[in-house]
């Protein structure tokens, strides 16, 4: 399935979402909360409520590459208990390299939650991996 | 390690439900196919450690970034892009 950038009007309740599987190099790490970082909404900390020194910075990755269409396995959407692409919270970590290297977005693992269980995983799309490190643009 | 020699077209079964299919050999590659159920994640195991060096960066920058963000200083979407608070990741659905 390909997920969309829709999101329907929701009330704003808590936002701890539940990694069933932690994520890729943190095996342990499995209850996560968002926050916002900025007053528009254009950034969140992703903070693990298992160990306080996890935390990265997320953005949903439509607001900077309007196409992006994550084509999730059917596997992943049977885990996560998708059934249409409103069902999912859609966001990538964002990483600011030491130096002057552009601050960089994972297209290639988002993170995907259910909208209504709060189970997430960060799923891997394919094997481009060129897309893990891709460079926000500038003014987008 | 376990260590199993076969011959293209022969399997290993990993308990009940993955096999695993030596498919084609090549020179010095080997075409491999995978049957797992699907809940089992298969990655190649360097896309896999690039996705969490990638994680442990995310997370060693988190400061820095965090920092840039609250100051303005990452790069911007949009105005028009800009989401409602109860459209941003996490926000709940109880509706």
């Amino acid at each position: 399935m390909t997920t969309s950038s829709t999101d329907a009007p929701e009330a704003l309740d808590d936002r701890v979402l539940d990694f069933p599987l932690g994520i890729p190099g943190f095996p342990g790490a499995t209850h996560w909360v968002l926050t916002d970082l900025v007053e528009d909404g254009a950034f969140q900390l992703l903070q693990s409520l298992d160990n306080e020194e996890l935390s990265m910075v997320v953005s949903v990755p439509w607001l900077f590459f309007p196409d992006y269409a994550p084509n999730l396995a059917d596997g992943e959407v049977e885990a996560l208990g998708i059934e249409s692409a409103e069902d999912a919270i859609v966001f990538c970590s964002v990483t600011v390299p030491e130096g002057d290297a552009p601050p960089t977005m994972n297209l290639l693992s988002p993170f995907v939650a259910n909208r209504h269980t709060r189970v997430a995983r960060q799923v891997v799309l394919d094997d481009d991996e060129d897309r893990i490190r891709t460079p926000l643009p500038l003014g987008a | 390690m376990l260590v199993l020699t076969r011959r293209p077209g022969e399997a290993i079964v990993i308990g009940s439900d993955v096999k695993i299919t030596v498919l084609e050999v090549r020179g010095d590659q080997i075409r491999i196919g995978i049957d797992a159920p699907r809940s089992v994640k298969v990655h190649r195991e360097e896309v896999y450690r690039e996705i969490e060096r990638t994680n442990a960066d995310a997370i060693s920058s988190a400061g820095r970034a965090a920092d840039l963000a609250r100051g303005g200083r990452l790069p911007r979407p949009s105005r028009a892009r800009v989401v409602p608070p109860q459209d941003r990741p996490g926000a709940s659905d109880d509706r």
